[in-house]
């Protein structure tokens, strides 16, 4: 079975449409309601970093994909994009004790990255093609 | 998202309708923000919010902050199970007092 692709233009009204979509698939894959909102809070997350820090800040206007395949197991999904490299996992985050801090003790970043790691059963991250690609996988439970 | 903000005498309801994410987050954000100018107790009714990212959760944490610097009071109402999963993953929940509708919370703020 082929990947299955859809182009999103780099701005943050990709957004909605973009969550409708994952619902979609997330439907077809047969997905629980909290999985497949974990996975949109996911795909929400890094796909607003690759928008805002990938191309806003450096002023370019690109598309990103979503690659996505349905297994009777699983739901395997990829965000790629053109921007420069960027791993989400080399991005410190916040630990136990971090997340048990008074709110006025916060440091305000790190959480996107926190709940997408947390929300999904395997996330990965890949540059070997030249471009940044992030693997979201749910199993069908 | 649609954001409006209603008065009940001293409580200001900030009523948000819609996803909350990176595009709405900043009208999320001022119209939390006008609350807390207009008064010290304030309810958050996100009894219409499908979705929220850690942008919402950002606008959350100033509020806190917010409220907190002023010594008033917020209660959040209408809050779904995958909202409150992802408040309480983050550790936001146990700061937050937290209730089903809108009319449990002007009446939790009225007692207070």
């Amino acid at each position: 079975m082929g990947m299955e692709t859809r182009s999103f233009p780099g701005n943050v009204d990709s957004l909605d449409p973009l969550r409708e979509h994952i619902g979609a698939l997330a439907q077809q894959a047969g997905l629980s309601k909290k999985s497949t909102y974990n996975l949109k809070v996911a795909i929400d997350e890094i796909a607003t970093n690759i928008i805002l820090y990938g191309y806003q800040s450096e002023k370019i206007d690109g598309t990103y994909r979503l690659l996505s395949e349905i297994t009777e197991n699983e739901l395997t999904v990829i965000l790629e994009d053109d921007a420069k490299p960027f791993n989400p996992l080399e991005n410190k985050l916040p630990d136990e004790l971090d997340l048990s801090l008074p709110l006025e003790e916060r440091e305000i970043g790190g959480l996107g990255i926190f709940l997408t790691i947390n929300g999904v059963d395997d996330f990965s991250y890949d540059f070997s093609t030249g471009k940044n690609r992030n693997k979201f996988v749910m199993k069908v439970a | 998202m649609k954001v409006t903000i209603k008065d009940f005498d001293d409580i200001a309801v900030v009523e948000a309708e819609g996803n909350i994410d990176s595009k709405t987050a900043p009208e999320f954000e001022r119209n939390t923000k006008l609350a807390t100018d207009k008064s010290n107790i304030i309810a958050i009714d996100l009894t219409a919010v499908e979705f929220m990212s850690s942008a919402g959760l950002r606008v959350l944490l100033m509020l806190y902050r917010n409220v907190k610097a002023k010594e008033g009071k917020v209660v959040l109402a209408g809050v779904s199970e995958e909202i409150q999963d992802v408040m309480s993953m983050t550790g936001f929940i146990n700061f937050f007092k937290i209730v089903d509708t809108k009319e449990q919370a002007l009446s939790f703020l009225k007692q207070a």
